[in-house]
C-alpha cells in the first residue's frame, strides 16, 4: 500500500504546514492573529477540497486527464456574472448581492452551466476530447470578452472591486460566507460519499460502466450537478483557480499511481491545501505581500500544465 | 434465452439494422457474423442496452429487457466492449474485481473475492494477477478483460470482437474458454466474430447479418455453405472437412491459386 503510506506522509507535511502557517510569529499578538488565520485556513481547506474534487472527478467523468471545470469555462461563468451585476447592480450592489444573493446565484448559474455541458457535450457520452477543448477554450474567450466590455463600462473603484473578486485571495474571507460555504461543502460530501464506488466504475468509460449496471448518462449529471455547486464554492470562497485543478488531480494521480477515488480525492484535497499554505506562506514571509497567491499559485500551475501537454501529447 | 423481433436501428436517415428477427438459446455459443458495416456490432450493443433499438422488441427469459433496471441487467448480462480503455493504471486483479460490481455495488466480500480468484484461475491469468494492465500485451489484456466480464457470474455473456488484434494462440485459448463457459458452465454467448474459421469450428449457432439484414440464421452446417458464404462475403470459399471441424478457404480465389 504505497499509494497509504503517500497520503499519510502528505497529510503530515501539511498538518505541520497548517501548524507552521497559524503560529508562525503570533507572539506578537496571538488573540487577533490566530482566529484570523485560522479563518484563512478553514477558507484554504473548503476552497482548496473543493477544486481538487471537483477536478478529480470532473476529468473521470471526461475520461481525460487535461479537462477541469475551469478549463471548461466554469470560471469564466462566474466571472461574467460578477461583471453583470457591477454593471447592474453598482458596487453598492456587489457588495449586497456579493454577500448571500450573489453566492446563490452563481450557484444557480453553475448549475444551469453544468446542464447544458450535460445536454450538448456529453449526451451521448462519447465526447471528443478536442472538441471539449475546444469548445471550453471557445467559451472562455467569448466569456472574457464579453466580461471585458462590461468592465469598460464600470468606474475604477466598481472595476478594483470585480478585480478582488478575480483573484484568489483568503483575504476576503468573511465569516458568514465561509460558514455557508463550509455547509454547503459538507453536504455536497455527503451527497457524494455514496456514489464513491461508482466514481471509480465511470473510469473504465461509459460503455464499460453501463455494461456493470451502472445508468450512466443519470451519474453524469448528478455528478455535474455536484461538481457545479463546488467550483461555486471555490470561486466565490477564494477566486477562480484557474490550471490547479490540473496540477492537483495530476500530482494526486501521479503520487497513487493505479489507486481508486478513495485514494486519489483525499490525496488531491491535502495537494490543494498544502498548496494554498505554501502559497501564502510564501506571500507572507518571503515576498512580503509584493505578489499575489494567485500569482505563484498559477505560474507554478501553469508551467506544470504546458509540460504536462507537451509530455502527453501523444497520449491524450 | 434471449429473442429479437423486428429490430430496427438507424443513424439519422441511414438505417443500420432492420427487420432482425432472431433467437438465442440458452447455453449455446452464437457468432454474429458478416462483412464489414453489416451491423453486427450495433445488434450487439442493442441487446447490451448500450444503444436502443429505433423499433421492435428484445426479451430475456421472456421479460422485455428495456424493463429491466441496468443494476438488474448487469447481473444478468455481461458485455465486453471492442477497444477497452487502456490507460488504466490498474493490475489485473483489481480490473477482474469490477466485475463483482452489480453485485456488490462496490464493498467486496468474500464470496467476491472468491468469484474473482475463479475468473482468473478460468483464464489461466494468475502469473500476471499483479501486473498492471498498460504494462501487459494486447492479447493479456483482453484475456483480463474477458476475466472481468465473466467475474459478472452472469447467464448471459455478449463480447465484440474478442479475438480483434490478438495472435492465434490468444484468439484459440479465448475461443476455448468460451466454449468452456458454454459446456462447463451453463452459460449462454454471444460473440461478433470475424474470422470465419473461428466461428465455424467453435460456434453453436450462426447469425449472418449483411446490409443491416439477416441474411442467414441457424447451425454451423445450416449457414456455413460455399453458396452462403460467397453470397455473404461477396467472396469465392472452398470448404475443407476436416476430422475435427472444417476448414473455410478464401485466400486463394478460382483461377489465381497454382
Amino acid at each position: 500500500m504505497t499509494g497509504r503510506a503517500t497520503f499519510a506522509l502528505t497529510a503530515f507535511g501539511l498538518a505541520l504546514l497548517a501548524l507552521a502557517f497559524v503560529l508562525q510569529g503570533a507572539a506578537a499578538d496571538p488573540v487577533w492573529l490566530i482566529p484570523r488565520r485560522l479563518m484563512k485556513l478553514a477558507a484554504m481547506i473548503v476552497g482548496g477540497c473543493a477544486v481538487a474534487l471537483s477536478s478529480i472527478s470532473f476529468q473521470t467523468v471526461a475520461g481525460n486527464r487535461i479537462l477541469t471545470p475551469a478549463v471548461m469555462g466554469y470560471e469564466a461563468v462566474y466571472l461574467l456574472l460578477q461583471s453583470v451585476l457591477v454593471v447592474t447592480l453598482g458596487a453598492s450592489g456587489l457588495t449586497l448581492w456579493g454577500g448571500s444573493g450573489g453566492f446563490l446565484l452563481s450557484i444557480l448559474f453553475m448549475l444551469g452551466y453544468s446542464l447544458t455541458l450535460d445536454r450538448w457535450l456529453f449526451r451521448d457520452g462519447r465526447a471528443d476530447l478536442w472538441m471539449l477543448m475546444l469548445v471550453g477554450l471557445v467559451l472562455t474567450m467569448v466569456i472574457g470578452t464579453v466580461t471585458q466590455f462590461l468592465q469598460l463600462r464600470i468606474s475604477p473603484g466598481e472595476f478594483a472591486i470585480f478585480q478582488s473578486a478575480a483573484q484568489i485571495s483568503f483575504e476576503r474571507v468573511e465569516p458568514w460566507r465561509l460558514l455557508v460555504s463550509t455547509i454547503l461543502f459538507c453536504v455536497i460530501c455527503l451527497a457524494g460519499w455514496r456514489g464513491l464506488p461508482a466514481l471509480d466504475v465511470l473510469a473504465l468509460g461509459r460503455d464499460q460502466a453501463m455494461s456493470l449496471g451502472i445508468d450512466h448518462r443519470r451519474a453524469v449529471r448528478r455528478l455535474l450537478m455536484l461538481i457545479a455547486v463546488l467550483v461555486a464554492v471555490s470561486t466565490s470562497l477564494i477566486g477562480p483557480t484557474a490550471f490547479m485543478g490540473i496540477f492537483v488531480a495530476n500530482l494526486a494521480y501521479a503520487l497513487a499511481p493505479g489507486a481508486g477515488h478513495r485514494l486519489t480525492l483525499p490525496m488531491g484535497c491535502a495537494i490543494a491545501v498544502g498548496m494554498f499554505l505554501l502559497a501564502q506562506l510564501m506571500v507572507e514571509r518571503l515576498f512580503d505581500y509584493r505578489t499575489t497567491v494567485g500569482i505563484l499559485v498559477n505560474l507554478a500551475c501553469g508551467v506544470w500544465f504546458l509540460a504536462l501537454m507537451l509530455r502527453q501529447r501523444s497520449m491524450i | 434465452m434471449i429473442l429479437l423481433t423486428d429490430i430496427g436501428k438507424s443513424h439519422g436517415t441511414r438505417a443500420v439494422l432492420s427487420g432482425i428477427t432472431a433467437r438465442f438459446p440458452r447455453q449455446s455459443l452464437t457468432s454474429i457474423i458478416g462483412p464489414n458495416g453489416a451491423g453486427k456490432s450495433t445488434l450487439l450493443m442493442l441487446i447490451a442496452r448500450l444503444a436502443e433499438p429505433g423499433s421492435g422488441r428484445i426479451t430475456l427469459g421472456g421479460a422485455d429487457i428495456a424493463r429491466i433496471s441496468r443494476a438488474e441487467y448487469a447481473r444478468r448480462v455481461a458485455t465486453l466492449r471492442q477497444f477497452p480503455a487502456i490507460e488504466l493504471r490498474l493490475t489485473v486483479e483489481e480490473l477482474v474485481a469490477f466485475g463483482r460490481f452489480p453485485h456488490n455495488r462496490g464493498r467486496p466480500t468474500a464470496e467476491d473475492r472468491r468469484a474473482t480468484d475463479e475468473a482468473i484461475a478460468f483464464l489461466s491469468l494468475d502469473t500476471i494477477r499483479k501486473a498492471r494492465l498498460d504494462e501487459l500485451s494486447g492479447g493479456q489484456r483482453q484475456m483480463a478483460f474477458l476475466a472481468m466480464t465473466i467475474a459478472q457470474q452472469t447467464h448471459c455473456l455478449l463480447l465484440d470482437e474478442p479475438l480483434n488484434n490478438l495472435d492465434m494462440r490468444h484468439a484459440l485459448r479465448i475461443m476455448q474458454a468460451l466454449r468452456s463457459l458454454c459446456d462447463d458452465l451453463g452459460r449462454t454467448v454471444v460473440a461478433v466474430i470475424h474470422d470465419i474459421n473461428f466461428a465455424a469450428n467453435h460456434s453453436d449457432q450462426i447469425i449472418a447479418l449483411k446490409d443491416g439484414r439477416l441474411h442467414s440464421s441457424g447451425t454451423v452446417d445450416q449457414v456455413v455453405t460455399e453458396a452462403g458464404l460467397r453470397d455473404l462475403y461477396g467472396l469465392d470459399f472452398h470448404i475443407l472437412p476436416r476430422p475435427h471441424g472444417r476448414l473455410c478457404d478464401y485466400f486463394t480465389p478460382k483461377g489465381e491459386a497454382g
